[in-house]
Parts: C-alpha cells; structure tokens; sequence
C-alpha cells in the first residue's frame, strides 16, 4: 500500500500535478506569485513598461487585466493592440471587432477569441486562413456571421475602446470602403452615441468623456486633431463626406474612409 | 523494494545522457548572437538529475535533459518552480527541457529568455 503511495506521489510529481481546471482538464501549476502568459504583451508600467518579446508560454509576477487577455489553456493571451505600447515588429491592420484564432498564433488546441477593438488597430499576426477576413486597403475586415459566443461576450470586453481611446499612439488610418457585410456595420457591434453630420462635419460622442461630455473631434479640410485620439474627420466639399476613424469609435457602414498610412503585410514598405 | 522502486521512477522521469543535444545547444545560442557562460552539472536538481546550470546573458539558465520528449515536457512544472517569483520559462525542446529565470532583472523585454528557445535546434 505505502509502495503504492509513494509511486502515485511520485507520478504526480513527474506528470504534473492532479488539479483538475474548469473543464476537467489538469490546471496548470502556478508557484508562488507567478501568472501564466503567452505571448508577447505588455509590461506593465510599473514593471518598465514596453512589450515583453517571449513568444511561448512563459511566467511574470504582475498580474494581467482582464480587458486585454483571453485564457489560452490557461495561459494568459494578449488580444489588445501593440503598437499602442511602443510595440515596433511587424504589425496588421484591422477595422472593427473580429475573431482570433490563438492556436494559429501560438500553438496549442483550438481557440477562438475575440477582439472588440471598434475602430483601425493593430495586432501583430495575420488572421489564419479564414474566407471570413477581407483585406480591403491593406486592413483586415471581419465579414462573417459572429458567433453567438461573440455577440454574448461583448459587454464584458467592450469596455477595451474606453480603455484605448486616450491612449497617444499611431494607430492605422484606412481610408476604403468598408466592405460588404463588415461586422462594424451590424447593429450588434454599433456603439451608441456617435453620430455624424454633414456638411458641417461635426461628430460628438456622448459616452461621456472630454469635455463638457463630448471629445474634442470638429475638424475639417482634411486636418488630424489629436494625434491618434478620438476620431478624426476629414471634410472635402458637401455631399461627400470621408471619415477617419479612431479607435472607441464605433460608426455604421457607409462611411467613407480614405487610406492615409499603409502597412505592408510584413513587407517592410515602411508604416509612418 | 520501496527504494527501488523509487529509483527506477526517477531513473525513467529524470535519466539519460544528452550532453551532445545540450552542447549543440548552448552552441545555437553562441551562434546566434547570446553569451552562454560555462555550464556546470547541478547535484541534486530538483528539475531533474541530468542538468547543467549557467548564464546566458546574466539570466539565470538550467538544461535538463531526459530519456524522452514526453519526460521533458512532464518536467515543466518542475522547472516553473525552479524559475520561482521571477519572470521565467520552462520549455521542453525534444529531449531537453530549457528552465531560465531573470533573478537579475537583465532581460527587462524578454529578448534572451525568447532567443533562448528561439535559437534551438
């Protein structure tokens, strides 16, 4: 019987452990203050800030938000944009909320998350192989029906825009049509509060931050205001009216939006 | 009984030579560009009872080798509590099982410790 214990102890020790995760599956071990990551991320500032470049599963002893990090087999995934964090490697552009395929970026077993970022952004993979990305303008448009797991999450990680928008970073200005069947467009992904108009091309968001509750976004002939915050609005002569779009701001489609800075699919064309 | 039986567990988990795999690899990591210190076997690793210990770059590095693939991933945990309160990996490469801690605070980007497995064969 104490042979028989002494080998259990010993295989648990060997193999892992015997805690059991929500799914059933073995928990991976946390020692001390460690917390589980994988892939690059930010550091936080207190920590130095900047991005940490470890690639594969790895430990740190901050903490992650939950905003900005999916659980992938029980490490923590970085779904949040890079760039605003100083992040210089090669980077794709996207528009609106789309899915990410996690394995295709770090290995491991199937997992699909989801990025709620409303406007441009960067990560820093391609979406995997899937007909329901369209590259439009050099930026990545999710085109496909969102899961319901998608639509049902949103509340809990659509506070990610509030949390981008006064971030000072160069975020990518695409400036294409929005193609046909965008997620941006559906009425699920809409935020409420921003509207348009035309010709004196003037657009308040009402959720409550800046000034006396709107931002500061009137601009017109084509000027940028803020330098990556908020919205930017570019106004050639009435009926036409293009908008560039900054991160948090969520906007029906329709909107014209002209292509001010290009990314190069990783191949080094130049960014800024 | 009780004895042996314990040795031949350990001798499974933990055994086997793998010098040349670890030379190779700490031969990548001068290759491409990292500054291994010498590696010295560590008596009684907790890790595994196959394993040298170094720097590479001032971070705190232990290889361990095993008999398997499979032995060198069981092994991870292992190394995770050998990395500590600390920023650190343990990442099975084939056979070996690459543990690194940044006690130091050298590697404040995680440039080395990703090179690190980046780099092997």
């Amino acid at each position: 019987m104490r042979n028989t214990t002494i080998l259990i102890v010993l295989a648990a020790l060997v193999g892992g452990g015997v805690a059991l995760a929500d799914d059933g599956g073995p928990a991976p071990h946390r020692y001390g203050r460690q917390v589980r990551f994988v892939g690059i991320h930010p550091i936080p500032k207190s920590e130095g800030g900047g991005m940490c470049n470890i690639e594969g599963p790895h430990v740190h002893i901050y903490a992650a938000n939950k905003l900005e990090y999916r659980d992938h087999e029980g490490d923590h995934y970085f779904v949040g944009d890079p760039v605003a964090y100083k992040y210089d490697g090669p980077k794709y552009a996207y528009k609106g909320p789309h899915p990410i395929h996690v394995d295709a970026v770090v290995g491991g077993e199937p997992d699909t998350e989801y990025c709620y970022i409303e406007g441009p952004h960067y990560h820093y993979f391609r979406p995997a192989d899937d007909p329901d990305f369209k590259m439009v303008g050099d930026a990545y448009f999710y085109v496909g029906e969102p899961p319901h797991a998608f639509i049902e999450a949103r509340p809990a990680y659509v506070g990610i825009n509030a949390t981008y928008r006064p971030l000072v970073y160069t975020r990518p200005v695409v400036e294409v049509d929005a193609p046909t069947g965008w997620i941006g467009a559906r009425a699920e992904f809409v935020t409420p509060g921003v509207y348009v108009d035309a010709p004196g091309v003037v657009v308040e968001d009402h959720r409550g931050w800046g000034r006396h509750g709107h931002d500061e976004v009137i601009v017109g002939g084509g000027a940028v205001v803020g330098a990556g915050i908020g919205v930017t609005v570019v106004a050639p002569p009435p009926p036409s009216i293009s908008i560039g779009i900054g991160v948090g701001v969520g906007v029906g489609g329709g909107a014209v939006v002209h292509e001010r800075e290009h990314h190069d699919n990783g191949k080094h064309r130049g960014w800024r | 009984m009780r004895l042996a039986l314990v040795i031949v567990v350990l001798a499974a988990a933990c055994g086997g030579g793998g010098n040349a795999s670890r030379d190779a690899l700490i031969a990548a990591w001068k290759t491409g560009g990292l500054a291994p210190s010498a590696f010295t076997a560590v008596k009684d690793s907790p890790v595994g009872n196959d394993c040298q210990a170094g720097t590479v770059n001032n971070v705190d590095v232990m290889v361990c080798s095993y008999p398997s693939a499979d032995a060198a991933k069981a092994a991870q945990d292992l190394g995770l509590k050998w990395v500590g309160d600390t920023t650190g990996i343990a990442t099975p490469k084939g056979s070996l099982l690459i543990v690194a801690a940044d006690r130091k605070k050298a590697d404040p980007k995680g440039t080395t410790i990703n090179q690190l497995v980046k780099l092997a064969p």
